[in-house]
């Protein structure tokens, strides 16, 4: 029996052995990239879904932008560019597009990318059964909505192969961004003859078929891809990159220890070191159109009455909020459209139309008793924020919460839920004050004005105004910039002046970033682009 | 003992079906929705009403429990509502056999460290070794895993660079979370032993054998352990299958693609297809590891009669 047991500990010794030994040959930053260019990212998570349309996130898009390319692509200026179309033309009305895709635009299996590509994989994207989340943003295009909502066919979707080279659109009314639009992955084509073939087409490497800048070489799922520089990329000289390798680590603190070891050549700020990183200078911040607000109800006492949200709007300090709170350089915003956005006249949209309302503590409490003597209160009926359970957010309402105090003199109560249930509640619209988050889908103001039109998803605040309603359906319709721009000029000042909401700060993105990486390309209404990237080794 | 295996096996079926109706009422009472985006995009009413369709989600609860019910017993669960490209069966298909790499060495490594802590520190009760053994249990017990994880890679992987700090790409990579895992474990079964190991060493077989002349390793390993491991089967059968089925916190620090993500992630996305999927799968590895557990009583301890009833 004492043979069994020295044997069962030569055993044991053996194992722990094997353990360290394995531990010491394998070290994670075997830097032996042999002289190629390999970017290592991090997506955060599996994507969605690599089918266009399916995906409509920020972890599905980011990588997809990549593989694939839409007619137009966004310069490092943020303007569309011609990528798959050469070039089009605008018919007079402004409502007719015609695409002429380049000769050598090819799949990256070999097969010709064609005009019809872009007719399938649009009226997929339309289809109902399909249930594509990102199907709305193809309502421009004549006869969309009604395939989308099951009242049309696909026959009446108004995209047309005039020929294998040539694409042709009718859009519902004349909509100069469109061509920024089809930037976005939604609008990507897909490979007909390969979908037809295999309805899974995107679901593994082995059969995903792009015409982007890389190529998806590699996709284990939940745990990595591998995308390699694409030799069929029409503009494939451009490309510097020849790999990157993206991680899917949640955890932003493993996040942030595997950029440390060199295994990530990007990652956020942790929270806790962020003011200790920014006094460094080794953040980087890239804009992001999309703005964080809140919302009163105009429906529920004591936001019925206009000169009560101006007090509760104008007694907020953003400055102080971004500066000691958020403390991630955020631009306060007095206004709902982002910057970043050029009028005709090539002054900045936010630029031109300015703060719409000021921090005035003093104006504030004038505007309340003002209202609570139109409204005949004698006390101010109790006002409840809610908002999603985050710190961020909390901190934000516990800031505000004291301002209120300290500038109006009222108590107001916080309340806090998880995000899922939050979202589904304040869609129903039952929420007096609660917090709201905007992030554009394409780069244009109308994205911004459009969702305070009556009865839309993001318009908890229930406030319905005709003359708001009708600025933007012009807008719409304006084929003429100038004339565009200035009616949604008009209704960003209507929807400050009425003041369903009052605005926080502007979006952005903090993050560390690798000396040796230069080039990587940030949109604030797009996705990552990596098409210009390089890595020195 | 056929009998015995058929009884628990109907028995098996029916605590199944019990808790799959729980899960679904409980996961429709939730409030929210799947089509929730979780970046707050907000979806448009059509494209919001193509979606509940897809997923039979317009049709009355009673029907979609049928739905529900088919698909349990087919086991299979359609395409997840959050990931659409993929089937919650695939998700199980590659989610588990990595979590289960991860917690069969992460069960070898505790039941091992910790049966010999344990005998150890029983057989030198009140020595340096007994507290040696005890503390590094007490510590085990006390400190979660979730900290250990960050101590270990803090120290392992950003200090000494010994290990990678995360995701799942060989051995190299397996260490720092088996460690962080089965320390826990550890502590438990070391507990269990030592104190159980205590109470047989103190019985009359065991003086008997002494009086007989036989080797102490003898009487520890074949007579006293064998008795002994009673206590650490019981809780080894629900520890395995929550080990198994991959946890939460572990995989999300190291970035381990394995199925543990499924339940909470599930759950915060309102995915039901997917919640059924992992409730049921891990309800089953459940009842069949309490299952064996109740075989294994038999085999180590053989007054414990499956058929009891039958007599």
């Amino acid at each position: 029996m004492k043979k069994w047991l020295s044997k069962a500990s030569l055993l044991g010794i053996a194992v722990i052995l094997v353990f360290a030994f394995s531990g010491c040959t394998a070290k994670p930053n075997a830097s032996s990239s042999g002289g190629k260019e390999i970017l290592k990212l991090n997506s955060g998570a599996e994507p969605t879904s690599l089918d266009p349309p399916m995906g409509y996130d920020q972890v599905s898009w980011d990588p997809l932008n990549n593989l694939m390319e839409g007619l137009t692509r966004l310069g490092k200026d943020n303007q569309p560019q011609p990528a798959i179309a050469q070039k089009w033309d605008v018919s007079a009305d402004g409502k007719t597009y015609t695409f002429h895709i380049r000769k050598n635009a090819k799949w990256d299996n070999g097969d010709d990318l064609t005009a019809g590509d872009f007719v399938y994989a649009w009226k997929q994207m339309l289809d109902p059964k399909k249930a594509a989340p990102a199907a709305f943003l193809a309502y421009l295009i004549a006869g969309g909505e009604a395939y989308n909502t099951g009242k049309g066919s696909a026959n009446d979707v108004q995209v047309k192969a005039i020929d294998s080279k040539t694409l042709q659109v009718t859009l519902t009314s004349a909509q100069s961004y469109f061509i920024s639009m089809v930037s976005n992955p939604a609008f990507f084509p897909v490979d007909q003859k390969v979908a037809e073939k295999n309805s899974k087409w995107y679901a593994n490497a082995s059969t995903f078929v792009g015409n982007g800048p890389f190529k998806l070489a590699s996709w284990k799922h939940d745990s990595n891809m591998v995308f390699k520089k694409s030799s069929t990329y029409w503009d494939k000289n451009t490309v510097k990159l020849d790999e990157v390798d993206w991680a899917m680590v949640s955890d932003p603190n493993t996040e942030y220890q595997m950029y440390k070891t060199g295994q990530l050549d990007m990652a956020g700020v942790p929270a806790d070191l962020s003011s200790q990183f920014f006094k460094q200078g080794k953040v980087h911040v890239a804009q992001q159109a999309g703005t964080y607000f809140f919302s009163m109800n105009v429906n529920m006492k004591p936001f019925n009455n206009i000169n009560i949200r101006r007090a509760f709007a104008m007694a907020v300090d953003n400055k102080q909020i971004t500066d000691y709170v958020v403390k991630q350089k955020n631009v306060p915003a007095y206004g709902f459209v982002s910057p970043g956005f050029k009028d005709p006249s090539g002054q900045d949209f936010r630029a031109h139309s300015g703060n719409l309302y000021n921090y005035d503590p003093a104006q504030a409490k004038k505007l309340l008793a003002q209202g609570m003597k139109e409204e005949g209160w004698q006390t101010l009926p109790p006002v409840t924020l809610t908002y999603n359970t985050s710190d961020n957010n909390k901190s934000i309402a516990e800031a505000i919460q004291a301002m209120y105090q300290k500038n109006l003199g009222i108590n107001i109560k916080l309340a806090n839920m998880e995000w899922n249930v939050y979202q589904s509640q304040q869609k129903a619209g039952k929420f007096q004050f609660s917090r709201g988050s905007f992030l554009a889908d394409y780069g244009d103001p109308i994205n911004f004005l459009e969702n305070f039109q009556t009865g839309m998803p993001i318009n908890s605040m229930e406030w319905s105004n005709s003359e708001y309603d009708s600025l933007i359906k012009q807008a719409k319709n304006e084929k003429d910039d100038t004339k565009r721009f200035a009616l949604m000029y008009k209704a960003e000042k209507l929807l400050f002046q009425q003041m369903p909401l009052f605005t926080t700060y502007f979006y952005n993105q903090t993050f560390l970033l690798n000396s040796k990486v230069h080039g990587l390309v940030f949109h604030p209404a797009a996705y990552i682009d990596l098409k210009w990237a390089s890595k020195t080794n | 003992m056929a009998k015995f295996i058929i009884k628990r096996f109907t028995a098996m079926i029916l605590t199944l079906w019990v808790i799959t109706t729980l899960t679904f009422i409980l996961m429709h009472a939730i409030p929210g929705s799947p089509f929730n985006n979780s970046s707050g995009k907000a979806i448009s009413g059509a494209a919001l009403k193509n979606m509940e369709a897809h997923y039979h989600m317009n049709q009355p609860l009673s029907i979609q429990y049928l739905i529900y019910l088919k698909s349990v017993a087919t086991f299979n669960f359609g395409p997840s509502i959050k990931q659409p490209a993929q089937t919650v069966n695939d998700l199980l298909g590659r989610g588990f056999p990595v979590s289960f790499e991860l917690g069969m060495w992460t069960l070898i490594v505790a039941i091992l460290s910790g049966v010999l802590l344990g005998v150890l520190a029983a057989l030198k009760h009140n020595g340096l070794i007994d507290y040696i053994a005890m503390t590094i249990a007490v510590f085990g017990i006390s400190i979660p895993d979730f900290v250990l994880a960050t101590m270990l890679i803090q120290e392992f992987a950003v200090n000494l660079q010994w290990f990678p700090a995360g995701t799942w790409q060989g051995v190299s990579y397996m260490i720092l979370p088996i460690i962080a895992l089965a320390t826990g474990p550890m502590a438990i079964i070391a507990r269990l032993i030592r104190s159980s190991m205590l109470e047989v060493l103190t019985q009359d077989y065991i003086r008997t054998a002494q009086a007989k002349g036989l080797s102490p390793v003898l009487i520890v390993f074949k007579h006293a352990l064998k008795n002994a491991l009673l206590p650490v089967v019981t809780v080894l059968g629900t520890l395995a299958a929550a080990i198994l089925t991959g946890t939460f916190v572990i995989e999300k620090i190291f970035a381990i693609p394995g199925m543990g993500k499924y339940f909470v992630d599930s759950i915060n996305s309102r995915d039901y297809p997917v919640i059924m999927g992992t409730t049921v799968f891990y309800s089953a590895i459940l009842i069949v590891m309490l299952f064996l557990v109740d075989i294994a009583y038999g085999w180590l301890d053989p007054r414990i009669k499956m058929d009891r009833e039958a007599r």
